[in-house]
């Protein structure tokens, strides 16, 4: 029963073990994780079946369309040939065979598939990549500025330029210009050697606007505690719903409701992280701030974030094919594995394969994204690495 | 002992999942299969179940605009009239009615009449009166209409005042002026049935000009004066020189019960109208009876409805479910207002509970409705015409076309709508029996005249040329659809048949359009003076029919070097941003219809502005004065042969490709049959077959599941 | 403590604020209006078209629309502009649907996690735990739609039996015991559909903790000290690594307002999120903003009860 102790006993580490690159001993550990390793490999598959697609796919004599319309030629199992005879020469598929049969128009399914993974791969990589940058640059503010006090002076330009802001838009519009560029014009002024603020020494009367509300560190993370209050596919629905439908749309509204988490663990390492002797090192030298945040900093709290963005794309890619089921999916010209999928689903005793393709490709790739991911944060993180 | 303990631990850990699945489970046990539900419960097959994607939104059929609602309605209510198999009106709530005229018009004392002793009113009225008995002289259309007056009336001089707004003011009170009115005498002349010729008719005898040289001004003084055009407008709505009132008769059926046991009067009838006319209410059937008059009851059973002019569509609107006074009335609100804590002077039948728990005359009494779910009808005992053979109907709301599928093979949905790739697969399956009919709406490609180059009809000609209709309709709706070559519904008579489609013929289209100046170039793309042909064609996401043509017809014309680009828009934004605004160059869409051939709103050029239903921008003269005889013409003969000249002149126009007209199939069970009693009271069993028209529904109320499939002997 | 509570009391009544403002201003600065106003319908003047904006306030400026909305909604008196039903008592309705699918789900999902996390962080590495891995990661990698449909028709078309709905249709007046099963049947394949996500997850969450455990020294002591291993780790490891899943409970309390789209449109369940979706779909903002305003309270009651138990449990935080 007990399997752990009869564990094989670990070979022991060398003591030149250390010499190898942070690369190497990554790969050590992966080749050791073989359901992440297959992940990784899937991974790699469907990178390189995205970009044949772009290839095979694009242009303006492709090699395989997706979207020749043959309407006599409809759902087509798979591996049957194309009848020659009532197709005209630029209609016939690539060897005249349709390698996973034709959809309800009669469109190539294997062309719409090598099109849609590239689509579903912006899709993923694009949104994901959106929330990274929001969540990085949330939390390195909050983690490495966050003990700072926000000045009542600029709390009340905020308010300000906000009032005029919300002034246009409800649709009172000369006063809500006026209001916008006097904001402006301050602000210009407080930072100019003149301001405020770079006084030596401001009047006592002035000092009260220099007196310090809330912490930096507060008002982001209230921003996150807001955002999380929505809950996320009911705010995406709403927004992909109300506004016209586009793939950018929909890359973006996932990138602007996913970032939280990142923001909240970027923030957590860089709160230990500015304690470190080398942050204090490259202040010493007068490194300015920005540089230490992105330079020095980013790349020691960079792990968690490659877990979580490889999972993200995972959930990307899903929330597509949610988001398509219910009709808000990326739209038409653009093919991707979810509409593929929710639009084959009419036809699922017609023509299975038009579900199960698709249906089996996002779970293929979405898992292999997720054992990746998974296999990631077991290496990257010492703590869960299995003591032998 | 303390090992024992966390042994257990672990135990419990496994054993809960274990108890838990397995009494999920074991519930599969209980439930009936297929078969099992009626041999269980025998109640099932005195059970209509219907599915539906979407639930109903209110229950009161002068509030509702949406189908799910009014098909509910039509159960729990039941209007004066309806159509019977024919789609010829048959009466309901009502049992007879006839239709009259009263068309009135002012003596015009500046007029000469030709072959009269004078001008005066009596002298008028004897040149008519004359003419009618002895008509010989005249031509025989004029012949008709005089045979037609079944009597001429004086009516004396009047004197009155009236105080109205003052026109281009909009401030309330301040601004009013009196005007003192000395009405002539007017000549009133009762018809046996509506002529819209009359007054035409009535020229030739009175001359030409008698109508149109009546000086209604001179009749009206104003304090404090006003200028002439506002006087003109004023004098317009009070003296009209000529008209025309068609008036409804309508007399009820004795015995007729509401639900809650109350009779249906004259009085229920009006209130439907004073209803529907009630501002606060927001009823959008406005529209429909904005053109009545007034209503006179007779009779608590006789009811008689004058209209403001001549508008034919009127009679089909009294298939309007009626109203129970005795629960909505004022009073009944106000108490209702008072019982639920609210506002009694904001409290309007908008906001009454009766919207979820309606009350009515028809077949069916309303008695639950669960959110998302289903509506469960009850059959009313008392109905008029006996009760239905069902026991119960329920509609359930079941989003997902799949599942709804499902369902019908789980046997706990009695009908559903079948999408068209499932009519194959389920019209061959011997447990079922299907139907099939055209359906009361079209689909078209509409253009944006105002745009080049859709101003030109060879174009449009050009581009239904390049589309193979008969491709989409056998590949894309399975052959569930049916060309359609005008804006008339298929199955009725105003559909001309003459008219012949526009051929398949990409050849012939590329012809047309070098006609109009548009050649290929060495790519083979068409152009004219260096601009290359190109546009965008739109429709509404979430239609998958509607996202099949658009890639289809983008395939089609790409085919004759057309440049199409296609986006599927949202349906609000669709509609409010782009249609609404005249913004697109096509668009694919559908047109419900009703059964009357009014086309006013569609079609006529008057319709043409932002936010109005002739989006497309089609402005005919003789197609406008065709569209305002249909809506005038109360004689079915004369409909028709209107409504096939206007079809006939649309489809030369070819504003629209009109591409199919949708067709519905339903299956049903083939235990479902009709079931009616035979002279001496026994049961006797047919089959359901489907009217004329293809509505196999008519017979609903006789309808009845058996146990067993039943053997027909004929 | 009280300190504690009162601070974080008013922040999240704060954050609320904000939530009412940013949910208000997404849904009416989009485009289109409520399709009650739906112009396409030939019956439908313009005229009444603008009768309409007036009656909901829709040609007043937003702030104004804002405070009428919240107004309201305080008062408890706000109705859809679909059906003019009263927001909170759809919302109740819809409530008590949703409540059943929830309560079952969040049993299969806790009673099944636990078991296959701890199993598979004792054997880690072993078939066991790679298996379990394999299975919860194909779990939440599966379109839940696709999973759904495979479902249903392989339980219609196998065994004949109806799965959609709340219950089945038609069955009349049977007796009780077989309108309970017959209800928890058609409970099942919903909520275990809804569970599977949350399975896969808090399985892995489990295994995590308890490896987190496993790895601490005062283990690896009972271990040495020869204590049989299932006292091990059902005593020492578990009750450690448990620690932070009470202050889960706080975190599930807005599931009960979530309900998925997804499931509850496949199995025509009317729960909460086909509500919510419908209500979008017609753009019935009464609906939906008092949706996002009920989660959002659920979500901030939610945190705050977490981060009181994690207080009152975990004695290495102290005020």
């Amino acid at each position: 029963m007990n399997t752990e102790n009869t564990a094989p006993a670990a070979p022991l580490e060398e003591p030149a073990a250390p010499r190898r690159t942070r690369f190497e001993e990554f790969w050590r550990l992966l080749r050791k994780n073989s359901l992440a390793l297959a992940g990784l490999v899937v991974f790699g598959l469907f990178l390189a079946t995205a970009v044949a697609g772009v290839f095979l796919t694009s242009g303006s004599k492709p090699v395989l369309d997706p979207s020749v319309v043959r309407l006599q030629e409809k759902l087509r199992p798979p591996l049957s040939r194309s009848d020659a005879a009532s197709l005209k020469p630029d209609e016939i598929p690539a060897m005249g065979v349709y390698l996973f049969g034709t959809d309800d128009l009669g469109r190539d399914v294997f062309a719409r598939m090598l099109q849609g993974a590239w689509v579903s791969l912006t899709v993923g990589f694009v949104a994901v990549g959106i929330s990274v940058a929001i969540g990085i640059f949330m939390g390195a503010i909050a983690g490495y500025y966050g003990q700072q006090y926000v000045r009542l002076e600029q709390v009340m330009l905020a308010a300000w330029l906000l009032g005029g802001a919300a002034l246009l838009a409800a649709g009172v519009r000369t006063l809500g210009a006026v209001v916008l560029v006097a904001g402006h014009a301050w602000l210009f002024f407080s930072i100019s050697p003149w301001g405020v603020s770079r006084r030596k020494s401001p009047p006592p009367w002035m000092r009260i606007f220099l007196k310090g509300t809330i912490r930096v560190d507060t008002i982001i993370m209230r921003f996150v505690d807001i955002m999380l209050c929505f809950p996320s596919f009911f705010l995406i629905l709403t927004v992909v719903a109300l506004l016209p439908a586009s793939i950018y749309t929909i890359m973006i509204v996932i990138g602007l409701t996913s970032w939280e988490g990142t923001a909240r663990f970027v923030r957590a390492e860089f709160l230990s992280l500015r304690e470190q002797d080398f942050v204090a090192a490259a202040r010493a030298l007068g490194v300015g701030n920005f540089r230490i945040i992105f330079r020095h900093m980013t790349p020691n709290a960079i792990a968690p974030v490659l877990v979580s963005a490889t999972i993200g794309i995972a959930s990307a890619i899903l929330t597509e094919a949610g988001l398509s089921f219910l009709g808000f999916g990326v739209p038409p010209p653009h093919a991707t594995w979810g509409n593929i999928l929710s639009d084959g689903k009419r036809f699922i005793f017609d023509a299975p394969w038009l579900t199960f393709i698709p249906g089996a490709a996002i779970l293929l790739v979405v898992l292999a994204f997720n054992l990746f991911g998974e296999g990631l944060r077991d290496i990257l993180n010492p703590k869960l690495r299995q003591r032998n | 002992m303390r090992k024992g303990v966390f042994l257990s631990t672990r135990r419990f850990l496994i054993l809960v999942p274990l108890v838990l699945s397995l009494l999920l489970l074991q519930s599969y046990f209980w439930v009936p299969t297929y078969d099992e539900q009626a041999r269980g419960n025998p109640g099932r097959l005195e059970e209509y179940i219907n599915a539906s994607i979407g639930d109903a939104s209110i229950l009161n059929p002068i509030l509702s605009a949406d189908s799910a609602s009014s098909e509910i309605e039509s159960q729990v209510f039941d209007g004066l009239i309806d159509r019977d198999e024919n789609l010829h009106f048959r009466g309901r709530v009502a049992q007879s009615w006839e239709v009259t005229e009263e068309a009135f018009f002012f003596v015009n004392d500046a007029a000469r009449v030709p072959g009269a002793l004078g001008s005066e009113p009596e002298s008028v009225l004897r040149h008519l009166e004359q003419k009618r008995n002895d008509p010989a002289a005249l031509s025989a259309p004029v012949q008709k209409s005089l045979q037609n007056i079944r009597a001429l009336t004086l009516l004396p001089p009047r004197n009155y005042t009236v105080t109205r707004p003052r026109p281009g003011s909009d401030a309330k009170a301040a601004a009013e002026i009196r005007l003192e009115v000395a009405a002539p005498a007017r000549i009133k002349l009762v018809l046996r049935e509506v002529d819209q010729d009359l007054f035409t008719h009535l020229a030739e005898i009175l001359g030409a000009d008698y109508f149109t040289t009546f000086q209604a001004a001179r009749h009206i003084t104003a304090a404090p004066a006003v200028s002439e055009t506002d006087l003109a407008a004023l004098t317009e709505a009070l003296l009209p020189a000529i008209e025309q009132n068609p008036v409804i008769e309508f007399r009820l059926r004795p015995g007729v019960r509401f639900h809650d046991g109350r009779a249906v009067g004259a009085a229920d009838v009006r209130f439907t109208y004073e209803a529907i006319m009630d501002p606060r209410n927001l009823s959008p059937r406005v529209a429909d009876y904005e053109p009545v008059k007034e209503i006179h009851i007779l009779d608590p059973l006789t009811l008689r409805i004058v209209y403001k002019r001549l508008y034919s569509p009127a009679i089909g609107t009294w298939a309007m479910g009626i109203l129970p006074r005795h629960l909505l009335n004022a009073e009944a609100l106000k108490q209702e207002a008072v019982r639920s804590g609210k506002d009694p002077a904001a409290f309007s039948m908008r906001q009454s509970a009766f919207n979820r728990a309606p009350v009515g005359c028809g077949p069916f009494v309303f008695k639950e409705w669960k959110s998302d779910q289903a509506i469960f009808l009850d059959r009313f005992e008392d109905y008029w015409e006996g009760p239905v053979n069902y026991k119960t109907y329920a509609y359930r709301i079941i989003p997902d076309l799949l599942t709804q599928e499902m369902e019908f093979y789980a046997g706990t949905i009695d009908s559903y709508g079948v999408q068209p790739y499932q009519v194959e697969r389920l019209a061959g399956d011997p447990r079922f029996q299907s139907f099939s009919g055209t359906s009361y709406s079209y689909a078209y490609i509409g253009y944006n005249l105002r745009r080049k180059p859709f101003d030109d009809p060879r174009v449009r000609r050009a581009l239904a040329m390049a589309i193979d209709v008969n491709k989409i309709i056998r590949f894309v709706l399975y052959n569930q659809g049916e060309r359609t070559t005008g804006p008339f519904l298929r199955q009725t008579d105003f559909y001309n048949d003459a008219v012949a489609p526009v051929p398949f013929d990409p050849q012939g289209a590329l012809r047309l359009l070098a006609e109009a100046g548009w050649q290929p170039d060495a790519e083979g793309r068409l152009a004219k003076n260096g601009q290359r042909l190109q546009f965008t064609l739109i429709s509404n996401s979430g239609n998958d029919i509607r996202k099949s043509i658009l890639a289809i017809t983008q395939d089609a014309w790409k085919q004759i070097g057309i440049d199409v680009r296609t986006d599927l828009l949202e349906w609000s934004v669709f509609i409010q941003e782009r249609v609404n605004k005249l913004d697109f160059d096509a668009l694919v869409l559908g047109w419900s219809m009703g059964i009357d051939p009014d086309l006013y709103q569609i079609w006529h050029s008057s319709q043409t502005g932002p936010h109005q239903l002739n989006f497309g921008g089609y402005r005919n003269p003789e197609a406008d004065d065709l569209i305002i005889k249909i809506r005038q013409e109360y004689n079915h003969d004369r409909l028709v042969d209107y409504c096939h000249q206007l079809h006939a002149l649309i489809a030369r126009d070819q504003p629209y490709t009109f591409l199919y007209v949708p067709k519905w199939t339903a299956v049903l069970d083939k235990r479902i049959v009709i079931r009616d009693a035979d002279a001496e009271g026994r049961s006797r069993y047919r089959r359901i077959t489907p009217t004329k028209t293809g509505n196999h529904m008519f017979y609903f109320n006789q309808w009845i599941k058996l146990a067993e499939m039943p053997q027909f002997s004929n | 403590m009280i300190a504690f509570i009162g601070r974080s009391i008013v922040q999240k009544i704060i954050t609320l604020f904000f939530v009412s403002i940013v949910s208000f201003a997404i849904i009416h600065l989009a485009p289109g209006e409520p399709s009650q106003v739906d112009p396409l319908n030939p019956k439908f003047t313009p005229e009444m078209v603008e009768r309409f904006r007036t009656a909901f306030h829709l040609d007043q400026p937003l702030y104004v629309q804002y405070a009428y909305f919240y107004r309201d909604l305080f008062r408890g008196s706000t109705v859809s502009w679909k059906d003019n039903q009263p927001v909170l008592k759809k919302i109740w309705e819809r409530f008590l649907n949703s409540l059943p699918l929830f309560i079952v789900g969040t049993l299969i999902t806790w009673t099944i996690s636990f078991p296959v996390g701890i199993r598979s962080a004792i054997f880690r590495g072993g078939i066991y735990d790679r298996s379990a891995t394999f299975i919860s990661y194909v779990l939440i990698s599966i379109p839940g739609f696709f999973f759904a449909y495979i479902l249903i028709i392989l339980v219609v078309t196998q065994l004949e039996v109806p799965v959609i709905g709340m219950q089945t249709f038609g069955i009349g007046d049977t007796a009780w015991p077989f309108r309970i099963m017959d209800r928890l049947w058609h409970m099942l394949l919903p909520s275990i559909l809804g569970a599977t996500g949350g399975i896969a997850v808090l399985s892995r969450y489990v295994r995590s903790q308890m490896l987190e455990v496993e790895g601490q020294d005062y283990v690896r002591t009972a271990r040495a000290k020869g204590l049989p291993w299932e006292m091990v780790h059902y005593k020492h490891a578990l009750r450690n690594a448990l620690l932070p899943f009470v202050t889960m409970f706080g975190l599930i309390l807005p599931g009960l307002i979530g309900g998925s789209v997804i499931i509850e449109s496949i199995f025509s369940w009317p729960g909460m999120g086909r509500m919510a979706y419908e209500a979008i779909l017609s753009r019935d903002y009464p609906l939906i903003l008092t949706i996002n305003f009920i989660a959002a309270v659920l979500v901030l009651i939610g945190t705050f009860v977490s981060d009181v138990l994690y207080v009152l449990v975990d004695p290495r935080i102290r005020l």
